[in-house]
């Protein structure tokens, strides 16, 4: 673990829709309750796909927070890595049919893809259009932080108190 | 136009079909697009008879909005869509600041880096929809492993300025294999061209350029992102437009500038010496797509103004056009704008204004042909319009536009087609690259005026003003995919009434009260569909219209491999 190595926390999701919003909205939090070595970075991705490719490949390890489906109940937290990530397929509302996976086989493509987790929670409901999260999601975002400054430490970050 | 060379392409094939199918076709989802739309057609002998264009999801935006500062409607509208995020920022705050009267003095710098801004989206969008949202649809990737690298970069030398060699496009193809080989999904899941496909025209060589292009245009277009975020501080989501101005005084500096221009121009000579030759090489051989796909009714709000509250002063012109007729190109008139809901998600069978919306949903059902979209049917006239780089373009070359009209000659005369070929899905895809490069070429201008009004001591950019209690205003949008207009109404200094009217909502919203059909279900029908399978040309024209039904949800769906694919009853 080299302390030169890039580290993108990347919230993605659409805040618009309740539960859809929540790796935006933790990434966003991460930012104002901590501050984190240089060669960490954090940023809110919105629901951007092949835009978010020049920030992706510039980084080695790529943490990404978002709502995920599995077979949990709402409010599960989930850890994703490499082949879990390839047998997912969020193509139904994918975004230009680069969702946030196609994007990474396109930065395959370009030779940069970085390693990559994903912290994810199941979302209660992510069709209502309300700017807030549900009560059930709400209640893991210590968890879901938590998680994430794991995988920072992990992948060689650090971070305090702001 | 710069980097491409005449060459005369080969004789006009004609689709072959020898399946006469009749019957139902479903498109469902369309993938390559941003959202959710769903496609049925009916084909008769083989030529599709009727559509309906259904859009999934449903954008509650104006319910949202209702009660806030009309300053934070840019931050919410930017977010109903994923990847014009400016176009809705400026939109909302062109509309607020034409309510309270700011238009009318805002900073000629702050007018100026809006257009950079906008000039370099116009890059992105198109270059990202040329390659990789539009292409597969005409480009048999895997028949380009079968080409001979030699031949090939033969044939690129002699279609653009730059020097390809053989072994760049070896290493393609070499590349390529180990993606096809290792099965990846992604980019080649879904293609109709896997196994062959007889609509698919090109020679294998023809294939490989392009394939390389599309794996450069990937670096690329990263660049023509980062030139957005020299003035918008961030890209996705910009964050340097407010009511008055902008706010990026850093982006002032000489070096900042400079930033700006360097990927400005790698972003230019990729367009000169890639995009607009593999456009008119794929264009060649697809010259029957200059029948097929075409519509009546043209609207154009123009983009990048001289002077910000005047739309006659847009460098690409506002304008309308009905039933094809250059002669006659009309002045665009806001009042005639009305949102049709007969045949949408939503209560009664209004035909309102825009300043009059109402958002009132009632879904029915999925199978429902009654009621069908999320989607209103917004109506100029009670006319259904076209909106996007067609009409620009044509808007453009029918006024005589000095920039417009010698590119288009340049197009036409290197294809051997007449103007009448514009009216096509092949004329849709060739005016977003006409377009791309008629900007291209202006914005050093404009980045020239910006550097003089610095240098002169001029460092404007924002101005202070009141919000009243009451006022209405619209902001009008020529975005990368058309016409887009935000119209809002403030009372008691909060949003009382927020409308968008968005250019996928023209181009692919449903029947209107009269049962006039919207422009992509006019453009879709007489099309012929070789294979009701792999319905390749219904995704050619929906395609042609870069659709954007306002992204809803994006979570990652681990529980599932399965690739959604279209249904024949």
């Amino acid at each position: 673990m080299s302390e030169s190595k890039k580290i993108l926390v990347l919230g993605v999701g659409n805040i618009l829709f309740t539960d859809e919003g929540i790796g935006v909205k933790v990434v966003t939090d991460l930012q104002k309750e901590f501050s984190f070595s240089p060669n960490v970075t954090l940023m809110d991705g919105g629901t951007l796909g092949t835009v978010l490719m020049g920030p992706i490949m510039e980084c080695d390890m790529l943490i990404v927070v978002d709502a995920v489906l599995g077979d949990g109940e709402p409010g599960s937290v989930y850890r994703l890595t490499g082949e879990d990530l390839r047998r997912s397929l969020a193509f139904k509302d994918s975004m230009h049919q680069t969702d946030l996976l196609d994007t990474l086989v396109l930065c395959d493509l370009c030779d940069s893809r970085p390693d990559c987790v994903v912290v994810g929670v199941e979302p209660f409901d992510y069709e209502t259009m309300c700017e807030h999260v549900s009560d059930t999601v709400k209640a893991q975002f210590p968890i879901m932080k938590e998680r994430v400054l794991e995988e920072v430490i992990a992948a060689g970050g650090s971070y305090k108190t702001a | 136009m710069s980097g491409c060379k005449s060459k005369s392409g080969p004789a006009v094939m004609a689709t072959p079909f020898d399946k006469n199918y009749t019957g139902p076709v479903t498109v469902d989802p369309l993938t390559r697009i941003e959202g959710h739309l769903k496609i049925e057609v009916e084909v008769e002998n083989g030529k599709v008879s009727n559509v309906w264009s259904s859009a999934q999801l449903f954008r509650g935006l104006e319910i949202i909005l209702k009660g806030r500062d009309p300053r934070d409607a840019q931050h919410f509208t930017q977010r109903s869509c994923g990847v014009c995020t400016y176009v809705h920022a400026l939109a909302s705050t062109r509309a607020v600041e034409n309510a309270i009267g700011v238009d009318k003095v805002l900073p000629e710098n702050a007018k100026i880096i809006r257009n950079l801004v906008m000039g370099s989206q116009y890059l992105h969008d198109h270059i990202v929809h040329f390659y990789h949202l539009h292409a597969l649809d005409w480009v048999d990737v895997v028949s380009g492993l079968q080409a001979d690298p030699v031949k090939a970069a033969k044939l690129a030398n002699s279609m653009s300025s730059r020097v390809t060699k053989p072994e760049d496009l070896k290493a393609v193809q070499v590349k390529l294999k180990a993606f096809v080989d290792s099965g990846q999904l992604g980019i080649f899941t879904n293609a109709y061209f896997l196994g062959g496909h007889d609509a698919y025209y090109l020679k294998p060589e023809e294939n490989l350029i392009a394939t390389a292009h599309y794996l450069e245009g990937l670096h690329l277009q990263v660049k023509a992102a980062r030139a957005m975020a020299v003035f918008g501080a961030k890209n996705p989501h910009p964050q340097f437009t407010i009511v008055g101005g902008v706010t990026c005084y850093e982006s002032l500096s000489k070096e900042r500038i400079q930033e700006f221009k360097d990927l400005y121009n790698e972003t230019k000579k990729f367009v000169d010496e890639c995009y607009i030759p593999d456009l008119l090489m794929v264009a060649s051989y697809y010259k029957d797509w200059a029948g097929i796909g075409g519509t009546s009714n043209f609207l154009s709000f123009g983009e990048f103004p001289s002077v910000e509250n005047d739309i006659d002063s847009r460098f690409i012109p506002q304008g309308v056009i009905m039933n094809r007729d250059l002669k006659n190109v009309m002045n665009f008139d806001p009042a005639s704008i009305k949102e049709d809901i007969k045949h949408s998600w939503y209560k009664g069978e209004s035909s309102l204004h825009p300043y009059e919306g109402e958002t009132d949903p009632q879904y029915t059902s999925y199978e429902d042909r009654d009621r069908y979209s999320w989607m209103k049917a917004p109506r100029y006239k009670g006319e259904s319009m076209e909106v996007g780089p067609l009409a620009h373009v044509l808007t453009a070359y029918a006024r005589g536009h000095k920039d417009f009209v010698p590119v288009v000659n340049s197009v036409l005369s290197h294809l051997g087609v007449g103007a009448d070929a514009l009216f096509s899905t092949l004329g849709r895809t060739a005016a977003r690259g006409i377009e791309t490069t008629v900007v291209a070429n202006t914005m050093s201008e404009w980045v020239n005026n910006l550097e003089d009004n610095i240098s002169s001591g001029n460092t404007d950019i924002a101005v202070e003003w009141d919000m009243p209690d009451e006022a209405e205003g619209v902001g009008f949008v020529g975005a990368p995919r058309g016409a887009l207009s935000h119209w809002i109404k403030i009372k008691d200094k909060k949003i009382e009434n927020f409308q968008l009217v968005v250019p996928s909502t023209w181009n692919l919203g449903p029947r209107c009260n009269q049962n006039k059909m919207s422009a992509v279900e006019e453009a879709l029908v007489g099309t012929p569909i070789a294979d009701p399978k792999r319905p390749v040309e219904i995704l050619r024209t929906v395609h042609s219209y870069d659709p954007c039904i306002a992204c809803g949800v994006h979570v990652i769906d681990a529980r599932t491999n399965e690739v959604h694919k279209f249904k024949v009853m």
